[in-house]
């Protein structure tokens, strides 16, 4: 760790590119499976992925498609004019020598990212987004000659977003991920499973004593928020450390050691990539007439900032709000529908996202033999089961430990039930508010128990806990604990 | 008459294509390459004046196809016998970690 004063001295740039892998059934130029994670190396390819002469590749509408939605999902709407260009550069998951992708007409210019920071939105810019195929995967066997390649992944649709430097510090670089990766689940552009690289982050980070940018370094192929967040930290630290010590930053590529939490240089670039871009002649312009921008808006849902500021009435934590905000797509993609459509009733609402919270969403996440994914509650179970259940709790039937106990078996179980008080009743969930027969079992509990009642009557009040929980076990948990406790008070004339 | 293509130029565009070329071949795409550019300046003496660079001239825009897989009739196999060396369905190449 370096001192703070040289931390203040020194003003960190952040700009973050990211990779998504789209979620299109095939390849963005040809017809092989697109995402068949773990197949068999080089199983899932054509001509076309292979480069070999002759080969046509035809763009998939779906990927155009798809980038329109990530352009709505950025706060933009995207080009009516995009075409595709080559990318020349020679490497063994390459087969064709050449990327295609769009050099100076992208699909998607501008639009913005929201990061919530100290309770403060921060808007982070976008530059532009573009369509390209993905390249092969290469493996580096320890301590072999050779590096082998599979192509499964080569031709696989890319949405490369590229930020504006508006980051200053690590936590800003990781919000900002974990929104675009939000937005991106939500507009259902990818799987974004980052355990398969379906989103990849290229993290630049430069700092500045003076008002001129720094040199800055870019570390590849990050593929979680934690090590976004690490890598920045790391790089920050030690490229001050090197200045501090009069170097100079070089301008070089770097791999992230999970392990070590460092970063290592992979590459030093010596001049710029010389890429030799050509527009490619075999695929023609894309041009996007308003009519299909229009029907794919029709069918964008309401993105995570907008549910951010409406469920921001409920005043829960930001981490609250992530974990509603991740269980929408998780579950049925009505979760967050539900809440708002009891916000009206404030208590309510945040006793509904506590149930989701505490009851619901762990339920599905358990990880043991029972396996609870498939019994996600169907919008209007859900709206049955916890407004009844509410009434229950509002009208004190029941105390929380059953109600816990209560909504988890009806959600394990996945059964329907239409009367949820004769339901509970007859499975004993409703507590015992009948004073008559809760002021004899009392009286039998404060005959058998006289050291404990001489000790409340010399002002151990206390020890009236000891006694409500001898009364709630003799009643199987059934009793209203309140009303013991008001019982045994006016038996004892406290 | 073209720029002419310099040794350095040479040496750039084989490294650029991961090639290394001996002197000899140095010499001798010295002289092809320079021959191509010549006959291609050609070109250079057109009157372009006014006009949009060109790059398509068949006029076709949005040649898409529909999200399907599509069996071309090339079996993976048949795929990987144009691959020298091949290891576990991987092709293997020379080493890629530790070079510039």
């Amino acid at each position: 760790m370096i001192k703070k004063e040289l931390l203040q001295k020194y003003h960190p740039t952040i700009g973050i590119e990211c990779h998504v892998q789209l979620k299109t059934i095939s390849k963005l130029f040809s017809g092989s499976a697109n995402g068949i994670n773990d197949a068999l190396p080089n199983s899932q390819t054509n001509h076309i992925d292979f480069g070999l002469p002759g080969a046509l590749p035809v763009t998939n509408s779906n990927a155009i498609d798809l980038a329109i939605r990530a352009g709505y999902a950025l706060h933009t709407t995207a080009q009516k004019f995009s075409k595709f260009d080559r990318k020349h550069y020679f490497y063994p998951d390459l087969p064709m020598g050449y990327q295609i992708t769009q050099y100076d007409f992208p699909i998607i210019k501008g639009g913005y990212i929201d990061i919530k920071i100290d309770n403060k939105i921060k808007r982070i810019g976008i530059t532009r987004a573009h369509l390209e195929s993905d390249a092969g995967k290469s493996l580096h066997p320890a301590g072999s000659d050779y590096s082998l390649v599979d192509l499964n992944r080569a031709g696989s649709p890319l949405l490369e977003i590229v930020s504006e430097p508006d980051m200053h510090s690590a936590i800003e670089a990781r919000i900002y991920a974990f929104e675009l990766f939000l937005a991106m689940k939500y507009a259902e552009v990818s799987e974004a499973n980052l355990f398969y690289g379906n989103m990849r982050f290229d993290v630049n980070v430069s700092v500045s004593s003076t008002s001129k940018l720094g040199v800055r370094t870019e570390t590849k192929n990050l593929n979680s928020f934690r090590s976004i967040e690490k890598t920045v930290e790391y790089e920050i630290e030690r490229q001050i450390k090197i200045l501090e010590k009069g170097g100079v930053i070089k301008q070089e590529t770097r791999g992230y050691n999970d392990a070590k939490q460092i970063t290592i240089v992979q590459r030093i670039k010596e001049n710029a990539d010389d890429y030799r871009y050509m527009p490619d002649p075999d695929i023609p312009p894309i041009l996007i007439t308003d009519d299909h921008l229009k029907r794919i808006h029709k069918t964008m849902p309401v993105l995570p900032d907008v549910w951010r500021s409406r469920l921001s009435v409920l005043g829960f934590s930001d981490l609250q709000i992530n974990l509603l905000l991740m269980a929408q797509t998780d579950t049925d993609n009505h979760l967050l529908d539900f809440i708002n459509n009891n916000l009206s009733d404030l208590n309510k609402a945040k006793t509904f996202v506590n149930w989701i919270i505490n009851i619901e969403l762990p339920i599905y996440q358990n990880n043991d033999e029972n396996n609870f994914k498939d019994n996600i509650l169907v919008p209007n179970d859900r709206e049955k089961l916890f407004q009844d259940a509410y009434l229950l709790k509002e009208a004190n039937k029941i105390n929380s430990s059953k109600l816990t106990a209560l909504l988890e078996t009806i959600i394990k179980t996945n059964i329907k039930i239409d009367n949820l008080e004769q339901w509970a009743t007859d499975n004993g969930y409703l507590q015992n508010s009948n004073e008559e027969e809760l002021t004899r079992i009392i009286q039998d509990i404060l005959s058998t128990n006289p050291k404990v009642v001489s000790d409340i009557m010399n002002g151990e009040v206390k020890a009236i806990g000891f006694l409500v929980g001898q009364v709630m076990s003799q009643t199987k948990g059934q009793a209203n604990p309140k009303i013991v406790q008001d019982i045994i008070k006016q038996s004892l004339k406290l | 008459m073209a720029k002419k293509l310099s040794r350095d130029d040479i040496l750039k565009l084989a490294k650029l294509s991961r090639l290394s070329l001996t002197e000899d071949e140095v010499h001798d795409f010295d002289v092809e390459l320079n021959t191509i550019l010549d006959f291609i300046s050609a070109l250079e003496s057109a009157k372009v004046d006014n006009l949009l660079p060109t790059d398509q001239v068949n006029g076709l825009t949005n040649v898409l196809r529909d999200d399907c897989l599509i069996d071309y009739g090339y079996s993976t196999e048949s795929l990987l016998e144009n691959v020298s060396n091949l290891k576990d369905h991987y092709i293997k190449v020379p080493k890629m970690i530790g070079e510039s």
